[in-house]
């Protein structure tokens, strides 16, 4: 059985369709890539799997369960946790204590939970800033909190959303390898990506959207040579 | 190991609480009148801070569990004669069923910021209406406490002194408390709510149940208040316990001393409430109105000057000292 299994997934906003009919499944230990152009509606399939919004058609079932109708914190329990585009740390509170809000999620004391967010700050390479406010923090830095808040609610279906974004290479670099490790040590992976040299260095599978549509899914490799991906992103050949 | 009280964030703590402690000894009565409506206020404005300051759902209708605090113990006492030390908390308990009602829903429908403020002027407002309209509680009259002599299992002194030590031990407990709760995973929680509700929703924070359970801890704290209200001022009616002026009092407090911390309620009633009540004694006879005036003219240099409260202005002035004195240190680490 599939880790997660989507299917017939649609998602309305009034008359405009974000998502139709998608189906897809993400199987133990893999990295899949989500991607398509701007628009295509990978963030509300991401916000639809982590309980944000519910779908208007379709089931999402996770380790046997369903998930619709679930609130994203009954999901994050279940051990899928999201993490944002665009950046969400707790202002004013530290790094530190950013970071103890997803560890409290297995760890409800707080000395372990303290402990636990101290570890994987290390691996995010923010131990050095735990006492700094989340206010105060550079780009890079948030974008390593936001993972490092995840990390620390220790999710076996961690969904990331454009992780890389508005990173300089050698900062993308330090976030591929921090993906592989998760991935290696035994972590699952779905990851939104507008960067192609991200998703098809890192995704063993690649699922396309294109205006809500999945319009093709295979290995990196097949994907860069799909005849539909080409026109989606490229536009058609007159 | 080094327990909180050798801390040295407690030194001033602890040197107010021994003042607090042996201040009826030489205060005048005018004085210790004065100082019970600081701790009285204090203690208010900290159980309105745990739903407004720390999981930052600004209720503006607070006197809603004050007045069913005071209401329900002053009933009881006068009409079966149950003493207020019991009546507190049933009092309080029933503010706890009222604040998990009003947070269920509120926040159930997702309200928010100024539309959840709005609904609870709303609540507090029907409740004078309410409350002026039952006969049985005395109407628009109100309900008077008897005073049947010096009687402490009645919560009833012939001395300041006996409500003084009352406030100060009710003060005490809610400083405790919301201290503890704040280093508990309960107490990051609802700061989580308050800095970002959509990520701590997708850290496994339940949002929901977190700001009722806020709601019903800050309501029931609130009513044990309402109780020490009526048996200190002996009298209560609708509009000067369910009224506006109470909830806007509370909050303020809270506001200029620092939302969201510890200390910044107390503090806040310890500049606030003793410049108020000086300044009705001195202006209040001859310019009437003019007491406000110069409680309004604090209020907004504070809110000008310390838009953090002074525990805000403090911390920062302290961090600047440290940043100060240890950057030399930081300059011989190699980068």
């Amino acid at each position: 059985m599939s880790m997660l299994t989507v299917s017939n997934l649609s998602r309305y906003f009034g008359g405009l369709a974000a998502v139709v009919d998608m189906s897809f499944t993400v199987e133990k230990g893999e990295i899949v890539g989500l991607i398509g152009p701007n628009g295509a509606g990978k963030t509300t399939v991401f916000n639809m799997l982590s309980g944000f919004i519910p779908p208007t058609s379709g089931e999402i079932i996770y380790q046997g369960r369903r998930m619709n109708g679930l609130k994203p914190h009954q999901i994050c329990e279940l051990g899928v946790t999201r993490t944002f585009q665009v950046v969400q740390p707790f202002p004013d509170m530290t790094v530190l204590e950013n970071t103890m809000i997803g560890a409290y999620v297995r760890h409800p004391n707080t000395t372990d939970a303290k402990r636990k967010a101290l570890e994987t700050l290390e691996r995010v390479d923010l131990d050095a800033k735990a006492d700094k406010l989340g206010r105060d923090l550079t780009l890079l830095e948030l974008k390593r909190l936001e993972i490092g808040k995840a990390l620390a609610s220790e999710p076996d279906l961690l969904l990331l959303d454009e992780a890389a974004a508005g990173l300089k290479d050698t900062e993308i670099e330090d976030i591929l390898t921090l993906i592989r490790q998760l991935n290696r040590e035994g972590m699952t992976l779905l990851i939104v990506e507008h960067l192609m040299k991200v998703i098809m260095n890192l995704s063993h599978r690649i699922i396309v959207l294109d205006f809500g549509k999945m319009i093709a899914e295979g290995t990196p490799q097949e994907i860069s040579q799909h005849p539909a991906v080409l026109e989606a992103y490229l536009g058609k050949d007159e | 190991m080094k327990t909180v009280w050798t801390q040295k964030g407690f030194l001033i703590p602890a040197g107010a609480l021994l003042i607090a402690i042996l201040l009826p000894i030489f205060a005048s009565e005018y004085a210790l009148h004065i100082a019970v409506l600081v701790l009285l206020y204090a203690y208010l404005s900290t159980a309105w801070n745990v739903l407004g300051g720390y999981a930052g759902q600004h209720s503006l209708g607070h006197s809603l569990f004050l007045g069913i605090g005071a209401y329900t113990s002053t009933f009881l006492f006068t009409k079966i004669g149950l003493t207020p030390w019991v009546g507190m908390w049933i009092g309080a308990l029933l503010a706890g069923l009222v604040g998990w009602f009003v947070g269920y829903l509120c926040f159930r429908y997702g309200l928010k910021g100024p539309y959840f403020a709005l609904v609870t002027i709303a609540i507090a407002e029907a409740m004078v209406s309410l409350t002026n309209n039952i006969n049985f509680i005395g109407g628009a009259m109100g309900l008077e406490v008897k005073w049947l002599g010096n009687s402490p299992l009645l919560m009833q002194f012939e001395s300041k002194a006996g409500y003084y030590y009352i406030a100060l031990v009710m003060l005490v407990i809610a400083l405790w408390l919301v201290y503890w709760l704040s280093r508990q995973r309960f107490g990051y929680h609802l700061i989580a709510v308050r800095e970002n509700e959509d990520a701590a929703e997708a850290l496994g924070v339940d949002t929901l149940r977190v700001k009722i359970q806020a709601s019903i801890l800050s309501a029931f704290l609130t009513a044990l208040g309402g109780t020490f209200f009526a048996q200190y001022f002996t009298y209560i009616n609708p509009r000067n316990v369910f009224g506006e002026g109470p909830s806007i009092q509370i909050l303020l407090f809270a506001i200029v001393g620092g939302l969201g911390t510890v200390w910044g309620p107390a503090v806040g009633a310890l500049v606030l409430v003793p410049i108020a009540e000086l300044a009705r004694g001195w202006l209040g006879g001859s310019f009437a109105g003019a007491h406000l005036l110069l409680y309004g003219t604090v209020m907004v240099l504070v809110m000008l000057f310390m838009p953090k409260g002074i525990i805000g202005l403090y911390e920062s002035i302290r961090q600047r000292l440290k940043r100060g004195s240890s950057a030399p240190e930081e300059e011989r680490t190699p980068a």
